[in-house]
């Protein structure tokens, strides 16, 4: 899914019962994204979570690893990324921060919450060991397709991978290289003003992209206060 | 009576759980999700948002999951070849 696009794109991993680290399937929800900010829809998670119980799993089994990816090389996280975790996932009895860079490079911290509490940076690896289905790429777009909605104004290009417009084929929409240049802001235009801007104004940014999702319909989201 | 209680606190839970007559999800909410804020909560009785005094029935499903799940990345300066 990273390399769909330029923009961030996010989802849940999927365990196995008897080994809560071994992340056997990557679920999408319906999200909208920029190249650098991303946002789960309220109501998609909902039904994740329905759907996987009613798949016979337990939510330590499909809510506890929150993956995304980071356009750009760091898979550091943000300021953003701690907050959601500390929010969203500080009163679980433990989760997993993971985090994926454009150039593979990763990142993935545990917290657990029970006894004292604290957490500590865990490696990531692939276990070939395990048989695993061969890639379906056309599914993989399918999914992409149906749940990230791009918000193009701060697109590095423009336009994901797979909308370019271009002939479609795998290699073009997973590892290559099909991008236009058609963004309302040039990928360096938009780096370039990050780039220079002084910390206190780049959080402030980055925390108003943070927010700028259209998904928030508080009137009918909000059951009470 | 018995109702589906889905949440992620805690250890996390998908079972069924025995409520009193006339229990509302408002009640519910509170003595499930203890000293938790329900702003910060999608609440949802068989797959729709309720009223806070809407009182459960048997065999409804609940489930209340986190709101805005959002991350953020500072792009760094990309090298051109």
């Amino acid at each position: 899914m990273r390399d769909v696009t330029d923009n961030e794109v996010g989802g849940f991993g999927i365990t196995e019962a008897e080994d809560l680290l071994f992340v056997t399937d990557f679920v999408l929800v319906k999200q909208k994204v920029t190249c650098v900010t991303i946002s789960f829809e309220d109501e998609s998670v909902a039904d994740f979570f329905e759907n996987q119980v009613e798949a016979g799993r337990q939510p330590e089994q499909f809510a506890r690893l929150w993956l995304h990816t980071h356009p750009g090389d760091s898979p550091e996280p943000s300021g953003t990324d701690e907050s959601t975790f500390a929010r969203v996932f500080g009163s679980c009895d433990w989760a997993i921060m993971f985090i994926v860079a454009q150039n593979g490079s990763t990142f993935a911290r545990l917290r657990f919450n029970t006894g004292p509490g604290g957490e500590v940076k865990i490696p990531v690896c692939v276990d070939y060991s395990y048989e695993f289905d061969a890639a379906d790429f056309e599914i993989w777009k399918q999914q992409y397709k149906a749940n990230v909605i791009e918000d193009h104004t701060f697109s590095l290009t423009g336009r994901s991978k797979s909308m370019s417009g271009k002939q479609e084929d795998e290699t073009d929409i997973f590892g290559g290289n099909a991008f236009e240049e058609t963004s309302v802001f040039a990928s360096q235009d938009l780096l370039g003003e990050i780039d220079s801007m002084e910390p206190v104004e780049r959080e402030i940014f980055m925390e108003e992209l943070a927010i700028r999702s259209d998904f928030w319909d508080e009137e009918s989201e909000v059951i009470y206060e | 009576m018995r109702i589906l209680f889905i949440n992620n606190l805690g250890a996390g839970f998908a079972d069924y759980v025995s409520i009193e007559e006339g229990t509302t999800i408002e009640k519910f909410f509170k003595n499930k999700m203890q000293g938790e804020q329900t702003a910060d909560y999608l609440i949802r009785v068989n797959r729709q948002p309720v009223p806070r005094e809407y009182v459960l029935k048997g065999g409804d499903r609940i489930t209340i999951t986190p709101v805005k799940i959002e991350g953020a990345a500072y792009c760094p300066k990309q090298q051109t070849a």
